[in-house]
């Protein structure tokens, strides 16, 4: 499976993590480094962060933000801690959650994206992925959850809700949606044969 | 906190929806237990492949330029005009000189000028419905340089407008008999672009005569009242911005 020019085993492990080559050498100061990364990951980190935060000139916002920080703070980057393409992802996904938490009162964000849409990935969100393979696998692997975990990952990753938030909106008690994230979370990680 | 609370906060913490309160306790169990810190990483690891549902989007061209300036060198000072070398030099001489020195021009990131500020304004000059077209076309692109004692000159350009705007402030005044003259440096050397003055505060925003090409060094000197007579610049730049 290649993902982001990076051949990736099918037991979701890395030989070897191209991505994490490149945040060290960016570690050093090497710009170079940095703008192949950027241009290898900007679409990617782009499109996560406008699912989130929908307003494509905020996103923008946060994109540059996001690849700031990669540049400020990648020596911080440990490899034996996950993979770069994760360490970046993770950047984006945490930068525009927040975004959508400082800028938006929880009764917008009812508005702009009704839970129900996120909760059950949507036919137009099927078709833009179906083209890759690695989109269409986490997808499979999602449907395959009991529809209240799904409900309550969804939820929280792509409409960046709380735990607390979500058990609000699903009329769950709290102890319930955590168990939900974590056994939902579980199962996607043996669906995806993600290594530890 | 037992493992098993422990795997519950690492899942809530990978798909950031703890509050502050349970990532301190994720981040104290971690020191507790450096061992557990699988668990994070392997709930980061799943949660980001989460993202792969996300469509790549192309994200606007001006995110790229402003991020490679923002982390570019510090600022060489620019050789101040009374330094001018009056001879008229051959232009290809001429210009790798220009272009040496904007290359070693630190392009500094700066706020984009927005186009509502000028909306506001009540007269509409040539430059700034020029700046606002730029700003408006896909392909709009600036770079920003910073100029000694504390200035600032921004040049925007849009091939697909054929137009390049300067915004500068804080340039220090010519003199009475003098102006500021814009030049466009190609292959050939440099093609007068007309000519501009600035307010009290140094401040002008500028729209350069002729059709911009990319590539193009896009400069100012100062020169005789009404430009400079043989139509060749008569000293040094004191802006000179690499498109």
């Amino acid at each position: 499976v290649v993902i982001d020019g990076e051949l990736v085993p099918g037991d979701g492990s890395r030989e070897s993590d191209e991505v994490g080559l490149l945040l060290a050498r960016i570690a050093t100061g090497d710009r170079a480094a940095f703008t192949d990364l950027y241009d290898r990951f900007s679409s990617r980190a782009f499109g996560l962060i406008v699912r989130v935060l929908v307003d494509r000139s905020q996103s923008a916002e946060v994109l540059q933000e996001v690849f700031l920080e990669i540049w400020q703070s990648a020596d911080r980057f440990a490899p034996n801690k996950g993979s770069g393409r994760t360490w970046i992802l993770t950047i984006a996904h945490r930068r525009a959650i927040d975004r959508v938490r400082a800028a938006q009162a929880s009764t917008d964000r009812d508005t702009r994206i009704g839970f129900r849409d996120l909760a059950v990935p949507a036919d137009d969100v099927a078709e833009e992925v179906e083209l890759k393979m690695e989109s269409e696998r986490v997808r499979t692997a999602l449907s395959t959850l009991p529809d209240a975990q799904r409900e309550a990952i969804t939820l929280a990753y792509f409409g960046g809700y709380s735990q607390s938030e979500v058990a609000a909106l699903v009329g769950a008690p709290l102890g319930t949606v955590k168990t939900r994230m974590r056994d939902g979370l579980g199962r996607l990680r043996i669906a995806l044969e993600v290594g530890s | 906190v037992t493992e098993d609370e422990f795997i519950e906060l690492a899942a809530g913490h990978a798909l950031h929806a703890l509050d502050a309160t349970e990532e301190e306790a994720l981040e104290a169990a971690m020191l507790q237990h450096p061992g557990w810190v699988r668990h994070v990483t392997a709930a980061l690891e799943t949660s980001a492949r989460l993202a792969d549902l996300a469509e790549p989007i192309a994200p606007p061209p001006s995110v790229r330029s402003e991020l490679l300036a923002r982390i570019a060198e510090p600022a060489l000072p620019l050789a101040p005009p009374a330094a001018a070398d009056p001879a008229v030099e051959p232009p290809r001489r001429l210009l790798r000189r220009w272009l040496a020195l904007a290359a070693s021009i630190v392009v500094i990131a700066g706020v984009a000028v927005g186009s509502t500020v000028f909306l506001q304004q009540t007269s509409r000059p040539a430059s700034i419905v020029a700046l606002e077209q730029i700003d408006a076309a896909p392909d709009a692109d600036w770079a920003a340089i910073e100029l000694e004692g504390g200035g600032a000159a921004t040049a925007h350009w849009s091939t697909s407008v054929g137009q390049a705007v300067l915004v500068v402030d804080g340039l220090p005044a010519p003199g009475s008999d003098q102006t500021f003259e814009l030049w466009y440096v190609g292959a050939d050397g440099p093609v007068p672009a007309g000519t501009f003055m600035t307010d009290t505060n140094g401040a002008a925003t500028a729209l350069l005569a002729g059709t911009f090409e990319p590539g193009l060094v896009i400069a100012v000197t100062v020169e005789p009242a009404g430009g400079s007579p043989t139509g060749a610049p008569s000293s040094d730049p004191v802006v000179a911005i690499a498109t």
